[in-house]
């Protein structure tokens, strides 16, 4: 019987786990450990609601509701002087309770300080686009629809941008397998010469441990070589390779060793 | 009227080189092959570097042209995308006969370490390769070896067989 | 010659060239000879003049992140030297401060200074790379050749060191695996003692070169609140009028014990941009010089550790492995398994030579991350370009395009 495989899942898998192992946890501390972190929070939960704020690593995570995004942000942006996104993606928890998790990277450079903000939403729900407040938002908003499939509402030009626009699947979900689909391993063939090439070209090779020595089509013994297609036995004989023929070629001069000068220190 | 005795077959007896056709061709084809500028990932910048200071590519009478319709051998130096691949093909085309291709570095030749949704597992599924460079980058000396190689196969095969055009399919 | 036959249809089947508001549209890539790699622009055109660009990326993307999530953190290391291919050390360390942040490791001073060596003379490399690269693409054809030729210099260094000219991997997650080679300091010192030399012969080239000047001076100019509102960092940012060095600010490794200056400018064009990679350069010797002293140091009050002692993540030195049976079986566990990073998530930023470059890891005590997200500077220094080039001339977009200095394998990933 074969082994049963989750499907919503398919990323690489521990092959094997101690059943006792308890994995530790980055330490977290309390947010009124520093005190730039507890008045900016302070300010940020006067206006919204914080679903859960910690420190972890020097910088502080706060959750908020999804709908909050662009006041947050705007906020923050204008009054607590975060004025950089350096970054916001996605996590993919689908499998788990059908969820993506949303994080964006403020940077203060006054105050040096980061703070991840965070919300959750669902599949197929839509997040508010922080475009106007910060333009780079704009690039990341549509490589996370692109890799995720997640839409950014008041978007200007929602579209893929590192896939090629007519590609299917977004690859960063985990029921995307790292090698592809089937539409992703024909693309440049079905795209290029149309689907009847499929059978001429043939499937893409992927495993990367494949080695056979009688195969003249693909592969090549260094010193060994064979014309491509030939049948090979095993016992060819050696065939020296050298860049130049025996005779020397009009005009150009054969490189010999004996006459050359070997440099030891290239930087002399 | 003076008597010259004239002996054809020793040098300097006239200037006058006897040939064929095929190798005098092929020495002019192989000793200036023009190569385009194909850099798309990491090899791209070991192309570079093979043209630069150092290694000098010029004084193979490898000289770089950014079109593809100047020049005789296509270098694929890097990981050739699936969203690029429709490029490669069009400027493949676009070059003029005879023409070969270096697939340069381990992502042209194979994919590479690169196993994943979004790379083409090797040039050769959408032009056909003349010579493999292995390497993951592979030095300039590769390069210049690599091209040696190639300049002898031009000098191999009849000037007028690769005429014939090269295609996958 | 007959046309061999397939399925492409000329790209700009769907374009309508000649628009009645006599705007031409003009595709530019993605193979072209100065885009730096694989950047597609397309370009609307009132005249000669630029009225719109659209940047196209995508090009180079191989799915770097889809890939951290299917391997173990230390087989991980080589593919981020494919990211910011010109200077690979630089990224190997972003990841390795990534993880040794999550699980909290104290990486031994003598592998910092190292480290910091490495970083050091791959930002002069890639300072180098972008001189070379922009010049020939504004035409001056000898800076190319002189600065490849210091290049060299710093690759042979490198190579000495771990083998690779390019792709070094010469950083491991807790350490460095090897100590610098004998000759390393002499060949650094030597190599150092010329720089300021060829910077200035560069400089004498270019400074008051009229063509230079005129594809330079007031041209891509980034205002402060654009260059904030599209995340730029690095050179870029510093250009533009904000003294922010990630070195300085917030230091990691031993930064904060080496003296050097943050150049900056408040004019945010090009030329801004071209005189801070060559004050860098300047700046990169002078830590390189002092961290030959502190290498030296380490020597002399014998630091020997290269790598941290952490049996749970990090295998043992070789020489244990060799001997000793426990330290075989942790290798051999870490080897196959993976090391576990607890569950919790960091997000790390490290100044690259190109600018803020950011590892968000995400675990969940696996072997494999769960999530990794590459924060790579160069992605948002072409994202600028669709309004830093409005308003310019086509001439332009070359040295606009070389001053962002921008690389495809870290904005594709």
């Amino acid at each position: 019987m074969r082994a049963y495989k989750a499907k919503d899942d398919v990323q690489a898998k521990a092959y094997y786990t101690d059943r006792f192992y308890v994995s530790p946890q980055v330490p977290k501390q309390e947010v009124d450990t520093d005190a730039v972190f507890s008045s900016d929070l302070a300010s940020i939960s006067a206006k919204f609601e914080v679903k859960e704020s910690f420190i972890q690593v020097g910088q502080m995570v706060v959750y908020i509701n999804a709908k909050d995004i662009y006041g947050v942000l705007e906020l923050m942006r204008d009054s607590l002087e975060y004025t950089q996104l350096s970054e916001m993606s996605a996590i993919d928890w689908l499998a788990k309770d059908n969820t993506f998790e949303i994080f964006y990277q403020m940077l203060s450079m006054n105050k040096r300080k980061r703070i991840r903000i965070k919300y959750f939403i669902d599949n197929g729900q839509a997040v508010d686009s922080v475009e106007k407040l910060f333009r780079c938002a704009d690039w990341s908003e549509r490589e996370m629809f692109d890799m995720f499939g997640i839409q950014a509402n008041n978007h200007p030009f929602m579209k893929r941008i590192l896939m090629p626009y007519d590609w299917q699947g977004h690859p960063l979900l985990k029921t995307y397998p790292l090698e592809g689909d089937e539409f992703a391993s024909w693309y440049e063939v079905d795209k290029i010469y149309g689907k009847e090439a499929r059978e001429t070209i043939g499937p893409e090779i992927r495993d990367t441990a494949r080695v056979d020595r009688y195969d003249s089509q693909r592969f090549a013994r260094l010193g060994f070589e064979v014309p491509k297609g030939t049948n090979i036995t095993g016992n060819e004989a050696k065939n020296e390779q050298n860049y130049q023929e025996d005779g020397g070629v009009f005009l150009v001069s054969k490189f010999d060793k004996k006459t050359s000068v070997i440099v030891d220190d290239p930087q002399r | 009227m003076a008597q010259h005795k004239v002996n054809y077959t020793q040098d300097g007896g006239l200037p006058v080189a006897l040939t064929s056709i095929d190798k005098i061709v092929n020495w002019g084809r192989s000793n200036s092959l023009w190569a385009m500028t194909y850099g798309l990932a990491c090899c791209g910048i070991e192309m570079m570097a093979a043209g630069a200071s150092r290694y000098d590519f010029d004084r193979f009478g490898t000289i770089f042209r950014a079109s593809p319709r100047q020049s005789d051998v296509m270098i694929v130096a890097g990981t050739l995308t699936k969203k690029h691949s429709e490029f490669i093909k069009r400027l493949y085309d676009q070059m003029t006969e005879p023409k070969w291709v270096i697939s340069m570095g381990s992502c042209a030749n194979t994919g590479g370490m690169f196993n994943t949704y979004a790379t083409v597992q090797g040039v050769d599924r959408v032009i056909p390769v003349d010579l493999y460079l292995p390497g993951c980058a592979p030095r300039p000396e590769t390069l210049q070896y690599g091209v040696m190689l190639l300049q002898k196969k031009i000098r191999a095969n009849s000037a007028n067989k690769s005429q014939k055009p090269k295609r996958l399919m | 010659m007959a046309q061999i036959k397939n399925r492409l249809t000329p790209f700009f089947e769907n374009i309508t060239f000649d628009r009645e508001d006599n705007e031409l549209v003009l595709n530019f890539g993605p193979q072209h000879p100065s885009a730096h790699g694989q950047l597609r622009l397309m370009l609307h055109l009132q005249q000669e003049q630029i009225v719109k660009a659209h940047p196209d990326v995508g090009y180079l993307h191989r799915g770097m992140e889809k890939m951290a999530e299917n391997m173990i953190y230390n087989e991980f290391m080589p593919t981020t030297d494919r990211m910011d291919y010109i200077a690979s050390s630089s990224n190997n360390y972003g990841f390795a401060l990534a993880v040794e942040k999550l699980i909290g490791l104290e990486v031994p001073r003598r592998a910092k200074v190292i480290r910091m060596m490495l970083l050091e003379i791959n930002r002069l490399m890639s300072h180098l790379f972008w001189l070379a690269t922009t010049a020939l693409d504004i035409g001056a054809m000898t800076v190319f050749l002189f600065a490849f030729r210091e290049r060299e210099y710093l690759m042979d260094i490198i190579e000495g060191y771990c083998g690779a000219r390019l792709t070094h991997a010469a950083i491991r997650i807790g350490g460095v695996p090897l100590d610098i080679q004998d000759g390393f300091i002499h060949q650094l010192r030597s190599f150092l003692n010329k720089l300021p030399q060829n910077i200035k012969d560069y400089e004498d080239l270019l400074d008051t070169n009229r063509i230079w000047l005129m594809r330079m001076e007031e041209v891509g100019t980034i205002s402060k609140d654009m260059a904030l509102s599209w995340g730029c960092s690095g050179p870029m940012l510093r250009a533009s009028g904000f003294k922010w060095d990630i070195r300085k600010e917030e230091p990691y490794e031993l930064y904060d014990e080496v003296e050097f200056n943050v150049p900056w400018s408040d004019k945010g064009d090009n030329f801004a941009r071209y005189r801070i990679y060559m004050q860098e350069m300047r700046e990169s010797a002078k830590i390189l010089y002092q961290t030959i002293e502190m290498y030296e140091r380490c020597v002399k009050e014998g630091q020997t550790d290269l790598m941290a002692h952490s049996p749970k993540y990090i295998s043992a030195p070789k020489l244990d492995i060799m001997t000793q049976n426990y330290s075989l079986m942790q290798h051999f566990v870490l080897v196959t398994q993976g090391m576990r990073p607890p569950v919790g998530e960091v997000y790390v930023a490290t100044e690259s030579p190109k600018g803020e470059l950011g590892f968000y890891i995400n675990s969940q005590g696996g072997p494999y991350p769960y999530r990794l997200k590459l924060r790579a500077p160069s992605f948002w220094h072409t994202g600028i370009l669709t309004d830093l080039i409005p308003g310019h001339y086509i001439p332009d977009v070359v040295s606009i395009i070389g001053t962002t200095n921008i690389v495809f394998g870290e904005v594709d990933r």
